[in-house]
């Protein structure tokens, strides 16, 4: 893992407006996310969490505010389970190899040996040794998920942003995927940002919670007691979470 | 007394073989760079890329015509072809989302202004007009240096640059996001595959014609996804694929005393049912080990 900030912080938004064309749809974000903490984006659909995630991503500039991260900072991404092609015949193995594709690195045609043996290391910890010489598209959903936990691993990221990584999942794959990034976040220092429909994993795993709800009008960050017991959490969604003891 | 016609054989092929020469290099470079090419434009759904470059390319061709009899220019037309194939090719790079619109949206304009300015054009020339139609509808028998100079260039310099920056150019085409999150240059990479198909499709059209540079662009990797093989190994089939459909196509062409776009077509339509045998055969053998 690089060392890219003397401070732990790895991503820090201040003021963030987020929007389309000037517009700003959500009141200003000031979040930050540090080394080993999991942070979930929540709120219900057209609440304004993909823009948040696109601009987090540098997808779409901010409407207003700045979002920060130390330079070199390694970032990586998770893509929900179907954002992959179900077309595209790419192996287990080749997707985890891109992993370790950064910047202007494909300039080097092959993969380097420490690539080599970075990826076989990650597919062997997220416990998908097996899966390697396999289609990605002939996985199952959990399988999927450990190729792209895997995919994490040998990206060395210091940072991870999830889209809705439970979304086609069944229940224990949603909570080996959740639960495995939580330890990694708590083992590796990596910071977490997962956007969720799901609530009740993310209560008992988030360091944080950023609740957003566009028609509202409301932002509110906080450890999960705080935000699901929020009124305008409440209003939202009522009494659906149970929150730890 | 009339004179003896004889069938085609390989002796004949032998003896023409510097007549012979050029239109099967440019069927090689050709079929191969498409084949290799294709897989990019059926996986990432870019199926009508090929048809309104194909289309641009005529006119570029009408207007190189226009020029020569208007402004008494001596430009060759493949280079008409090859600049309003890039300028189409550099159209389609600009993000239709911002207007709403979706890239299909961007094909079809490109792809009937095209047509209809080439047909608008090739009207007032018309004694250049058959030369129009042969871009349109393929007539491959004979090349002109000047095409297979241009062809072997850009074929090369494609094939080159395709697979050193393979693993940039496939991360960024099949999961841009993540491509963009880890900093690649993913608005280079784009660029840079759709200037290769454009350029390729632009001047392999004017050399072969529309309709084989359509098949050798969608055809072997439709062949090649059918064998679901891994990446790397669709890119290596389909190549191969387009090659074979190129090469093959003229030699079929030859002995058959055929069209040679057509069958070069029909030969990559050919290995793709080749492909769908061999997947079915396979997925039989599978079954009864299991």
């Amino acid at each position: 893992m690089s060392e890219a900030s003397g401070d732990r912080t790895l991503l820090r938004c201040e003021g963030l407006v987020v929007g389309y064309r000037g517009q700003g749809i959500l009141p200003p974000v000031s979040v930050e996310v540090r080394r080993g903490s999991f942070l979930t984006v929540v709120g219900r659909n057209g609440s304004g969490k993909s823009t948040l995630f696109k601009t987090l991503l540098g997808l779409l500039p901010p409407v207003s505010g700045r979002v920060s991260r130390p330079p070199g900072l390694r970032v990586a991404y998770i893509p929900q389970t179907s954002g992959i092609d179900p077309m595209l015949p790419v192996h287990a193995r080749e997707l985890v190899q891109w992993g370790r594709v950064r910047g202007w690195s494909f300039l080097a045609p092959f993969a380097s040996r420490a690539d080599r043996q970075a990826r076989d290391a990650a597919l062997a910890k997220a416990e998908a040794e097996h899966l390697a010489h396999l289609p990605y598209r002939e996985l199952s959903e959990g399988q999927r998920q450990r190729v792209l936990l895997a995919r994490v691993l040998a990206a060395d990221a210091d940072l991870v942003l999830l889209d809705e990584p439970t979304a086609a999942m069944d229940a224990v794959a949603e909570r080996y995927t959740l639960e495995q990034l939580g330890r990694l976040a708590r083992e590796r220092g990596m910071g977490v940002v997962v956007v969720s429909h799901e609530l009740t994993i993310p209560a008992q795993l988030s360091d944080s919670v950023l609740f957003l709800d566009r028609e509202g009008g409301e932002v509110v960050v906080g450890g999960s007691r705080e935000v699901f017991t929020h009124p305008a959490f409440r209003r939202r969604y009522g009494d659906v979470v149970s929150l730890p003891g | 007394m009339s004179p003896e016609i004889t069938a085609p054989t390989w002796a004949l092929f032998v003896e023409g073989w510097p007549i012979f020469r050029d239109p099967l290099l440019c069927a090689l470079i050709a079929g191969s760079v498409l084949g290799f090419l294709s897989v990019y434009v059926v996986l990432k759904r870019m199926v009508f890329v090929s048809a309104a470059v194909t289309q641009a390319s005529a006119l570029g061709v009408a207007l190189t015509f226009l020029a020569q009899i208007l402004l008494d220019t001596h430009l060759e037309p493949v280079l008409g072809a090859a600049i309003l194939s890039l300028v189409v090719t550099v159209l389609l790079m600009v993000d239709p989302g911002r207007l709403r619109l979706t890239r299909e949206s961007v094909l079809g304009f490109a792809y009937a202004v095209a047509g209809g300015a080439a047909v608008l054009v090739g009207s007032r020339i018309s004694q250049e007009a058959h030369d129009i139609q042969s871009i349109l509808f393929g007539t491959a028998v004979m090349v002109h240096p000047m095409d297979l100079w241009l062809l072997g260039i850009v074929g090369g310099l494609t094939f080159v640059l395709q697979l050193w920056w393979f693993r940039g150019l496939t991360f960024a085409a099949f999961d841009p996001v993540g491509a963009h999150v880890q900093g690649l240059p993913t608005r280079v990479l784009d660029g840079v595959l759709l200037v290769s198909i454009g350029l390729m499709v632009g001047v392999s059209a004017h050399a072969l014609g529309a309709l084989p540079v359509f098949a050798f662009s969608t055809l072997p990797a439709v062949g090649a996804l059918l064998l679901n093989l891994p990446l790397p190994w669709t890119f290596a089939v389909a190549t191969i694929g387009g090659a074979v459909a190129g090469v093959g196509g003229y030699l079929m062409a030859f002995f058959r005393e055929d069209s040679v776009g057509g069958s070069q077509t029909v030969l990559a339509g050919a290995l793709v049912a080749v492909a769908l045998m061999v997947r079915l055969l396979l997925h039989l053998v599978r079954g009864r080990s299991a």
